[in-house]
């Protein structure tokens, strides 16, 4: 192993002797139904989140001003964000070694942070002009590329995040 | 009564070669999840407004007719890559309660959407028959979900 993977290393090994972290693992239900509830929490979250993306390609919603659109739907889509971030983080919790060799697990993390980045350039570069194509028939090529981003990547975490249990190339 | 029709089905060349290979059924499942995140949103979008929690400023009918097509997309996209899943289970699957729990939501879902939903959908207000709606269709497609997700952990 890479000499500067080592502290994550010992983290998630920390985290998996935690006796918390150990009741969890060995309970026959909580990480079953923590996995339903991840799902459903996903549902809420990326639903409306390729809502907006629709929207921001011009391709759906275009009888509601984006604007309206984006207001709206952001208490909905952080409710979804908040469950989903609760459930994941419990069930990483529970079996931290499992997750740490895993590269789908990885893949989803990495992709979820570069959707992140996406939604805030977005949110501060191109909402700035918002006022110009609110209600116009057609978006400007930075909300439609970061709509076609956002959907692409929120679709690799969901196919990356339900790959986890496949772990073709676990070679430990 | 249906199990010589779903002992057929597992038998079919086609579902053995699901099974055969590692990879088809894994990305099948992953595919099937990103079409119900965007049933999910068409449903959410329309359900929140016939409560009447969000989107107000447009009516009903606008927030339905705008959802309808990603609707019948995400519906579509989850039958095809659904049917591949149980073909190579269906022996297995038959035995399972969810399943067939899921599968009566799903009646029951489809029946609702296209008469009672969608009757409600072409008003302008949100009103207390349109709450209702909206709630029920929340809990039935929830449910689905849940259900359907129960199959793979205890069957």
């Amino acid at each position: 192993m890479a000499d500067f993977l080592m502290p994550l290393h010992d983290l998630f090994f920390w985290v998996s002797e935690m006796p918390s972290s150990i009741a969890i693992r060995e309970s026959l239900y909580v990480s079953p139904y923590l996995t339903v509830s991840h799902v459903v929490s996903m549902c809420i979250f990326a639903g409306l989140i390729v809502m907006m993306d629709l929207r921001l390609l011009g391709v759906g919603n275009m009888r509601t001003p984006f604007s309206e659109v984006q207001r709206r739907l952001f208490p909905w889509q952080m409710l979804g964000m908040g469950m989903s971030s609760v459930t994941g983080l419990t069930l990483a919790f529970a079996d931290p070694m499992r997750f740490y060799v895993n590269i789908f697990f990885w893949t989803k993390m990495l992709v979820m942070v570069l959707a992140g980045i996406n939604a805030m350039a977005f949110h501060f570069i191109t909402y700035n002009s918002v006022v110009k194509w609110d209600s116009a028939a057609n978006t400007p090529f930075g909300a439609r590329l970061s709509g076609a981003l956002s959907i692409v990547m929120w679709a690799v975490v969901i196919v990356s995040g339900r790959l986890i249990p496949y772990n073709w190339f676990q070679n430990s | 009564m249906l199990l010589p029709f779903f002992n057929w089905l597992n038998g079919l060349p086609v579902s053995q070669a699901i099974g055969g290979s590692i990879w088809i059924y894994p990305l099948v499942q992953a595919i099937h999840l990103v079409f119900l995140a965007l049933f999910a949103g068409a449903i959410l979008m329309v359900d929140l407004r016939l409560l009447g929690v969000t989107l107000r400023s447009q009516s009903v009918a606008q927030v339905a007719r705008d959802a309808r097509p990603w609707l019948i997309a995400g519906f579509l996209g989850m039958v095809c890559t659904g049917i591949p899943q149980l073909m190579q289970n269906a022996s297995r699957e038959y035995y399972s309660e969810y399943f067939w729990y899921k599968m009566y939501l799903i009646a029951f879902g489809l029946i609702f959407t296209l008469t009672v939903r969608r009757k409600v959908s072409q008003g302008t207000e949100s009103t207390p028959a349109s709450k209702l709606v909206g709630l029920v269709s929340i809990l039935v497609w929830g449910s689905v979900v849940v259900n359907a997700r129960l199959i793979g952990l205890f069957t």
